[in-house]
């Protein structure tokens, strides 16, 4: 059977003949991915999201870096990072970095572990298809990577005047960044349509 | 060369969300797949691409003039903007950092205002040639625009972990605002350009 698929970023038409059940296929025009699945199994997806949530409550509930003056040590968490903007007046930079660094990659989790794990029993979840629609929509605004970043940053700037030292938080959202990331490769929107599609056929 | 065959002289319209191919003829509003609204082109998105454009190109004044970051300690009183924080970097020797954030919140914001400026100006002009190129760029610009967070984040941390009285004081500045709100705008600026724009002038040549 032959479909035509239209590239979403040049609108050049495409007809393809046959497509190998794992594939990428790019524009010939403007080389955007027109079409790509995975290997992975619904089961590999659902494995990734779970370690994801572990590792976001463990990033949430411990401290990520720490600061040591004169014997007195004071941590920052993820969320203190945050309401230390809030409570300085700029309560437009907290709900961005709590959007982006929080919020944004917590969503995606539970909505990966919503929508998959009950498609893994083959039934449908409610509100399925807002859900996918909202993954794709958050995507380019999940920054856990750049937070990471950012941490390090930051503990290079004070490193010149006091000891800081990384603690268990950063280290759990160092590997949520890379969960988050595999998970994300993993799960192409065409995939995670294609799985509501076959076990719904 | 032929005239390439695109989905709108087909009849067929690509979903923004799900990229599923449908026939236009259908009159779908919405995706049957996902939901998400049709459009052949996203409306208006030269119009609304130059105005969180131009909003952005003006805060990225203040962004680089205004102090990001105050620090108050026993011997100092210093007032950071975006560039004295990598100068300060490279002082102290961390000189990888200071590349990263110096490529991270100087060279990707204006790469990003320089590039989505260029591209709209010529998509508005219809004079186009290189879609290739331009289309190259715009990828680029969407991949790196997010590290550009960095410094919003490094000052959150700064200020969450230095707020002991006896040491030292790390207060926000307005630069800081201004800075997030050029990097959010020009990501949305990026989103909501259409690239297929870019295709459509070089489809009529």
């Amino acid at each position: 059977m032959s479909s035509v698929i239209v590239c979403h970023a040049c609108d050049l038409a495409h007809r393809l003949d046959e497509i190998a059940p794992v594939a990428r296929v790019r524009c010939v025009r403007c080389r955007a991915e027109l079409y790509r699945t995975s290997a992975a199994t619904l089961d590999t997806a659902i494995a990734l999201a779970a370690s994801a949530l572990v590792l976001f409550v463990l990033a949430n509930a411990y401290p990520l870096v720490a600061l040591k003056v004169n014997g007195a040590t004071r941590v920052a968490t993820l969320t203190g990072a945050a309401l230390g903007l809030y409570n300085q007046g700029y309560a437009t930079m907290a709900v961005l970095v709590m959007f982006t660094a929080i919020l944004v990659p917590l969503a995606q989790i539970l909505a990966f572990l919503y929508a998959l794990v009950p498609l893994r029993f083959g039934k449908r979840a409610p509100a399925q298809r807002t859900l996918f629609r909202l993954l794709a929509a958050l995507r380019p605004w999940a920054m856990a990577e750049v937070f990471i970043l950012a941490s390090l940053v930051a503990m290079v700037k004070l490193a010149a005047e006091a000891e800081v030292t990384p603690r268990i938080a950063l280290g759990a959202y160092g590997l949520l960044m890379f969960t988050l990331t595999a998970l994300g490769s993993i799960t192409p929107t065409e995939q995670l349509w294609q799985w509501i599609e076959r076990r719904h056929a | 060369m032929s005239t390439p065959v695109t989905g709108l002289s087909l009849g067929l319209v690509v979903c923004g969300r799900c990229r599923a191919t449908l026939r236009a003829a259908a009159g779908h509003a919405r995706c049957p797949r996902c939901g998400a609204r049709l459009h052949a082109r996203k409306p208006h998105s030269i119009a609304t691409t130059a105005a969180l454009l131009i909003t952005a190109a003006l805060l990225y004044i203040p962004a680089n003039l205004l102090p990001v970051m105050h620090t108050h300690t026993f011997f100092s009183d210093e007032d950071d903007t975006i560039m004295s924080g990598v100068i300060s970097l490279a002082q102290q020797g961390s000189w990888p950092i200071a590349i990263l954030v110096f490529f991270a919140s100087i060279v990707v914001p204006l790469l990003k205002l320089l590039a989505l400026g260029e591209i709209v100006i010529a998509v508005s002009r219809k004079s186009l040639r290189n879609a290739q190129q331009r289309s190259r760029l715009l990828r680029i610009v969407e991949f790196v625009g997010r590290w550009s967070m960095l410094d919003v984040f490094a000052v959150s941390i700064l200020v969450a972990l230095v707020q002991i009285q006896s040491l030292a004081i790390v207060d926000v500045r307005p630069g800081a605002l201004a800075f997030a709100a050029v990097v959010v705008l020009t990501m949305l600026a990026a989103q909501s350009f259409d690239e297929r724009l870019l295709w459509d002038a070089n489809t009529r040549d």
